[in-house]
């Protein structure tokens, strides 16, 4: 074991070219989060391309830097400018643009980076220790469990990702559809290919995922004509000097609130597709509830910059722990991720901390070293940043609507693989504007093949489909797939309504169900810490509705 | 006129799951066991088909806050809301019509210097400026990936022939 850590430390920390290319791409990432309109997993999708010709610990670890960065980045924009350089840092601006207005920008520049830091960090902790428990807890899952897995990180995605659940589901079902074209991977039988050869290699998903949202997005981003001609901000701040030792100082004293905060930010990088711009207001709402000086948010308060930043970088590690763990992309950096170790021929699933020991270890300790090449870029990227900031967005969409072609092309050397960037890109866009969510579009494409092969295994080895429901593993995820889809019902539900004050707790009491069916002690306990906090929840609020 | 987009956008879906389930029973069956090829995408279309038939009730019961006005149905508006996505689009598709006959060097200089133009203006310093810059970005990622990524791009029967 500690010589495995030690020789993905070494091919890492030892390796001048890794290095290399991890300062490049934490550089590239701080910048990619600082642009409005650019968002992180646009910058770890244009960094795809290049990673081609690079091993898979190199490639994950440049995207590692650009994922990381692209959080910091977003701060940088926020603090200096008011706006938010990525949805992930909204919540940042609410204090940490009135510390700046109040004259101390370098005082909140330095909690927003170091509080960045330790959330990174205190994540890639619970990274190291949680990914192997989850994998092991995998070997459990049949492929019926995991089919299961997949219906439920779609119908999460499709409830978190805001909008219209038939909208959503719509979308989700469209990628699970995009998914099929091709020759199937069971029988190589043909399926929707209209006579076209090229339609029998399936669309390879990279082209597929960066029409949808890079292309997609871009097109969006050169719309109104007015905006896209000016420079991506008018307002683009000044150089300041970061308030280093003060900043961890403050922060420590506040530690309460740090791991309060990093712990929402894991949480919720766990949960498929909801990411840092969930996290972020959910820490910040729950800093705000505790603290003492509930008055003085909004107006500069140390917590309400500590809270947002802490949560969002502590959301990367929860996004990678279910990717690394179980093969299930959190949100879609993971999904590129997974498209990057795909191409290198390797499938992220419960064996892969086993089988791929040094490559696993790489990227927990490739995320633990881009947060240290965060705090030393920062100034840097500054400088940078300010320049970048003058740039027209027509010039930047240009740009890099040859280079999507171009990272596309790369990908198999086919030009059917651009054609398909292009036809998605036209999809996503239009799917945008009528108000359908491409995130669990994305998801369907990507899970797609993953749960047809799970259900064709399933019915292979028995044609009885009530093991869906009669395993464990498999009740207890669509019971969580019920409760995701409904769950937006609830939110939009009065709070004085009956079904408001009961989802929540016969909620917990019919997930125990699947618990107590697992027959271990510990899991035994959980079942029944369930019930009765359901129970208990239950009592007081049916009391609450006939007050005697 | 009075059409709710969602409506528009339900029928189109529906008669796609339509069209789409009907090829579903062209899918061959080489009758080994297990699951056939067609039974998964039938399982996804019929789910979609119903969901499309949903958002089109809903479209249709709920009140009209979505409605197309005169607006969206004129051609000049819907072209002008549209007209740098259209650019975009329009000058996409011709890069890669003539890909195969200009390369990607060449051809992406010239798809990013139209874009930029027709995104930009077409005054003689921004012109000058739109070559610049199409000719340096393109050379770079061009380099990069011929040379550093070793990754044959399509060369073009024009570099060809030269």
């Amino acid at each position: 074991m500690i010589d495995v850590i030690l020789q993905a430390f070494a091919s890492i920390v030892l390796d001048p070219v890794t290095l290399g290319l991890m300062f490049i791409g934490t550089l590239a990432g701080i910048l990619a989060g600082a642009i409005p309109g650019f968002t992180i997993a646009m910058g770890v999708i244009l960094t795809l391309p290049f990673t081609f010709g690079m091993t898979a610990v190199q490639g994950l670890a440049t995207m590692l830097g650009v994922f990381v960065g692209g959080f910091s980045g977003g701060l940088m924009s926020c603090m200096l400018t008011g706006i938010p350089g990525t949805p992930s840092s909204v919540a940042t601006t609410f204090d940490g643009f009135p510390l700046v207005r109040s004259g101390r920008p370098g005082l909140a520049l330095g909690l927003g980076l170091w509080s960045s830091f330790f959330g990174g960090m205190i994540s890639a902790v619970i990274l190291v220790a949680l990914a192997p428990q989850l994998a092991f807890l995998g070997l459990e899952f049949g492929p019926w469990d995991y089919f299961s897995l997949i219906i439920f990180a779609l119908t999460i995605t499709v409830s978190l990702s805001g909008g219209n659940i038939t909208k959503g589901l719509i979308a989700g079902l469209l990628g699970l559809f995009a998914a099929t074209v091709g020759e199937d991977e069971i029988n190589g039988v043909a399926r929707f290919t209209f006579g076209f050869d090229e339609f029998k290699q399936g669309f390879a998903f990279l082209p597929v995922l960066i029409g949808l949202f890079a292309f997609s997005q871009l097109l969006t981003d050169v719309e109104d004509d007015k905006r896209a001609k000016s420079p991506l901000m008018s307002q683009s701040g000044a150089i300041v000097k970061v308030e280093h030792r003060q900043a961890i100082l403050i922060i420590l004293k506040r530690w309460v609130n740090l791991f309060r905060s990093s712990f929402i930010g894991i949480f919720t990088g766990i949960l498929p597709a909801a990411g840092g711009s969930i996290s972020n207001i959910l820490a910040y709402d729950q800093a705000k509830k505790a603290s003492p000086n509930r008055s003085n948010f909004g107006k500069g308060e140390y917590d309400g910059v500590i809270a947002p930043e802490a949560a969002n970088n502590a959301t990367a590690g929860g996004a990678l722990i279910m990717m690394m763990a179980l093969g299930i992309p959190g949100d879609i950096v993971t999904a590129v991720m997974l498209g990057a170790l795909m191409i290198h021929n390797i499938i992220p699933g419960p064996t892969f901390i086993q089988d791929e020991p040094l490559l696993a270890y790489g990227v927990f300790i490739a995320f633990f070293v881009a947060h240290f090449f965060m705090v030393g870029l920062q100034a840097f990227s500054l400088r940078i940043f300010l320049l970048v900031t003058k740039i027209p967005m027509y010039v930047l969409a240009s740009v890099i609507l040859a280079y999507c072609a171009i990272g596309v092309f790369a990908l198999h050397n086919v030009v059917f693989d651009i054609w398909v960037m292009f036809f998605f890109g036209v999809i996503g866009y239009f799917m945008k504007k009528l108000g359908f969510p491409l995130a669990p579009m994305i998801l369907g494409v990507v899970l797609g093949k993953l749960a047809e092969l799970n259900l064709a295994r399933a019915t292979g080895i028995s044609d009885d489909m009530i093991l869906f429901i009669s395993r464990p593993w498999s009740l207890f995820f669509l019971l969580m797939a019920i409760i995701s889809v409904i769950f937006p019902f609830y939110q939009d539900a009065k709070k004085d309504s009956l079904f408001s004050k009961l989802y929540v707790p016969i909620s917990m009491i019919v997930l125990s169900l699947p618990l107590f069916l697992m027959g271990s002690p510990v899991r035994m306990i959980v079942a029944i810490i369930l019930v009765l906090t359901g129970g208990y929840f239950l009592y007081k609020r049916i009391s609450s509705l006939n007050p005697i | 006129m009075n059409i709710k987009k969602d409506t528009i956008v339900a029928i189109s879906l529906l008669l796609f799951c339509g069209i789409m389930i009907n090829s579903s029973f062209d899918i061959e069956d080489p009758g080994y066991q297990g699951m056939k090829a067609s039974f998964w995408p039938t399982i996804v279309l019929c789910l979609l088909s119903i969901m499309c038939l949903v958002m089109l009730i809903k479209s249709v019961v709920t009140e009209a806050e979505n409605n197309l006005n005169s607006n969206d149905t004129n051609l000049t508006n819907v072209f002008f809301k549209f007209k740098n996505a259209s650019i975009c689009f329009l000058m996409f598709v011709l890069f890669l019509a003539f890909l195969d006959y200009l390369g990607m060097l060449i051809g992406g200089v010239l798809f990013v210097f139209g874009l930029l133009t027709m995104l930009g203006g077409f005054e003689l310093k921004k012109i000058i400026n739109h070559f610049i810059i199409s000719i340096i970005t393109i050379g770079i990622m061009w380099s990069i990936f011929t040379f550093g990524l070793k990754v044959i791009l399509p060369e073009g029967e024009i570099l060809r022939i030269w």
